[in-house]
């Protein structure tokens, strides 16, 4: 990594046609960025800019060991991942929420009375700490995926996960019987980098501050 | 094969990287001492109790507890600065002050290892004990700088903060203590998103949330402590602000300016801090260097008033950082047939100051040539009957 380089990790998937769209409004280069070539690094060497392309579980991490200075990731999966970053920026886009959810059939239940149940979900630690906040005991079952299928096949009571229009749940016969928190996605920075290219990162932070400033008040 | 494992976090360290350490050791010493430090070593193990007294009770789940055969619970050292409040408080009370202690010791904390964090890490550090006031902080901080500089480092910085600035800001806005201790975490980890939405959740006045919300991103020059709003309606806050400059303007004087800047959001985890603190990086290393401060009321603890400040280097990351390696000097190797000439030889080369090896296999010169040709910096001599050298010849 050449140290003059602002290198930032991107999320591939979901979030990347919203990151380019504010990539584009503070000014940073943009062209040919994109999930669909196989490139995994996009350099711009006249802005000394550089992009890595990650799953959105890996930005964290590229960020805390200092591979990338900054990152643009979901409060969800930095939350789930506890790595020792520095949150600037809340972007405004990617909303969704923890949920935690229950088959239709146990719907007029009180979260209370799903103690020592079994709770299916893609974020371990997050659904651990919820539980043990509300002074349960539930037993965490981590899958990687479809973990609506979870209650249905008969592995889970309850899952936790992170919806955004509740479709899904919708479809597979769940309801949301509490939410746990928000999300969206944030600039994320390493602490060296921080200090070490504060006169690159600062101007960014006030930029994007406005931008999702105007986008919370454009929606208001 | 359970039997070769060692425990998860620590590590071993080969011929190549320890001649690396004890040179990163023996420079910092050297430093160190230049300056009237003296070296101080202290227990691996010290009572639990001791170490609360000093950190406050937080850390439990980072400390190697034990319990030892009287019932009394050790812990592995966490850290060095209180074990040598402790010593000083105990042995030193007689002194003639400033006292200025060194060390160079391993440090036990059960984290969660990766790149540049182990469980047992070395530090290597000084404490000035019984000087208050700019001057003292200065001497300290100077020597930080030029630590980084004579272990070879060129490119890193040095965050300087007094976090009586935060500390009477944080009073003044009248939160519980249990909402302070969260908004010194969000400041500390620069949560920004979750600080302000704090905040903005409370009744503080908006002059001084606005500020306390610009802290962690105050950063820069000398300059920045203009930036400061509220800060200059708190008069502990404004007295902190002038010592910070009184400290920066006598670094000036020692040269080091270029490395400091202004980081109003370096607080430091450590409870004990209460004046100026600071932190190195280099921006080759994703985490801190050292780490550092003023921490007038820790010597109390142990019943011994007395204002201090110092700073430990992280060893291990240091190690990470720098590149450049010493040219390996020669080393002879002495071989031949009659035993009492080797011997006399190969004294008579390590009077001259060379490192020789003697050949105790009994191999011929044939095979101790092609042995140095694999060997980068060694240098044949074979001695034969009548003790003439004959020189191995490299390709």
């Amino acid at each position: 990594m050449r140290n003059d380089y602002l290198t930032i990790a991107l999320c591939k998937g979901n979030l990347l046609k919203p990151t380019l769209a504010l990539l584009v409004a503070a000014g940073l280069p943009h062209e040919g960025v994109s999930a669909d070539s196989r490139n995994l690094v996009f350099t711009f060497e006249d802005k000394a800019v550089k992009y890595l392309m990650c799953r959105p579980t890996d930005v964290p991490t590229y960020v805390e060991q200092g591979a990338a200075d900054l990152g643009i990731v979901g409060k969800d999966v930095i939350v789930e991942q506890q790595k020792d970053v520095f949150e600037l920026v809340d972007l405004g886009f990617g909303a969704c929420r923890f949920v935690v959810a229950v088959p239709a059939a146990l719907k007029d239940n009180r979260l209370k009375d799903l103690n020592y149940r079994r709770v299916a979900t893609k974020f371990p630690r997050v659904a651990e700490e919820f539980f043990r906040s509300q002074g349960m005991q539930v037993q965490v079952i981590k899958l990687h995926g479809n973990i609506e299928l979870a209650p249905i096949i008969g592995i889970a009571d309850l899952i936790v996960d992170i919806v955004s229009t509740g479709r899904t749940l919708r479809e597979n016969n769940l309801v949301a019987l509490t939410t746990i928190m928000e999300s969206t996605t944030r600039l994320i920075s390493n602490r060296v980098s921080f200090r070490t290219k504060f006169d690159r990162i600062e101007p960014l932070v006030q930029v994007m501050q406005r931008i999702a400033k105007e986008g919370r008040d454009s929606e208001n | 094969m359970k039997n070769k494992e060692i425990p998860k976090g620590l590590r071993d360290f080969l011929p190549e990287e320890v001649k690396a350490r004890r040179q990163m050791e023996q420079k910092a010493l050297k430093l160190f001492r230049s300056y009237g430090y003296k070296e101080v070593r202290t227990p691996t193990l010290e009572y639990l109790d001791v170490i609360e007294a000093g950190t406050g009770r937080n850390s439990w789940e980072e400390l190697y507890l034990f319990i030892d055969r009287e019932g009394r619970i050790l812990s592995l050292r966490p850290e060095m600065t209180v074990a040598i409040a402790r010593l000083a408080a105990t042995h030193l009370r007689e002194a003639v002050y400033p006292q200025r202690l060194c060390y160079i010791a391993n440090m036990f904390r059960h984290v969660q290892p990766q790149k540049a964090q182990y469980r047992e890490f070395w530090q290597m550090g000084i404490e000035l004990l019984g000087a208050s006031g700019a001057r003292a902080d200065a001497e300290v901080i100077s020597i930080a700088v030029e630590a980084l500089h004579s272990l070879g480092l060129d490119n890193f910085k040095i965050s300087l903060n007094q976090i009586e600035i935060f500390n009477s800001l944080l009073d003044d806005s009248g939160l519980p203590e249990r909402e302070k201790k969260l908004v010194r975490q969000l400041v500390e980890n620069k949560d920004l998103v979750e600080l302000t939405r704090f905040l903005n959740n409370t009744k503080i006045d908006d002059g001084l949330k606005e500020t306390i919300a610009r802290l962690p991103v105050l950063h820069g020059g000398i300059e920045v402590l203009d930036q400061l709003g509220n800060g200059e309606k708190n008069r502990r806050a404004a007295q902190a602000g002038a010592e910070l400059l009184k400290v920066y303007e006598d670094l000036k004087a020692c040269g080091v300016q270029d490395h400091i800047v202004i980081d109003m959001g370096v607080l430091r985890g450590l409870d004990y801090y209460t004046g100026i603190v600071f932190e190195g990086y280099s921006s080759e290393l994703g985490y801190g260097l050292l780490g550092g401060g003023r921490y007038d009321n820790l010597l109390n603890q142990y019943g011994f008033p007395c204002p201090a400040t110092g700073f430990a280097i992280g060893m291990d990351r240091l190690a990470l950082v720098l590149k450049e390696k010493e040219e390996e000097p020669v080393c002879y190797l002495v071989g031949g047939t009659d035993w009492e000439l080797i011997v006399k030889k190969a004294q008579e080369l390590r009077e001259q100051g060379y490192t020789v090896e003697i050949d105790v296999q009994n191999c011929t010169r044939e095979e101790l040539t092609e042995r140095v040709q694999i060997m980068d910096h060694y240098q044949l001599v074979f001695l034969d009957q009548t003790g003439d050298q004959m020189l191995g010849e490299k390709e």
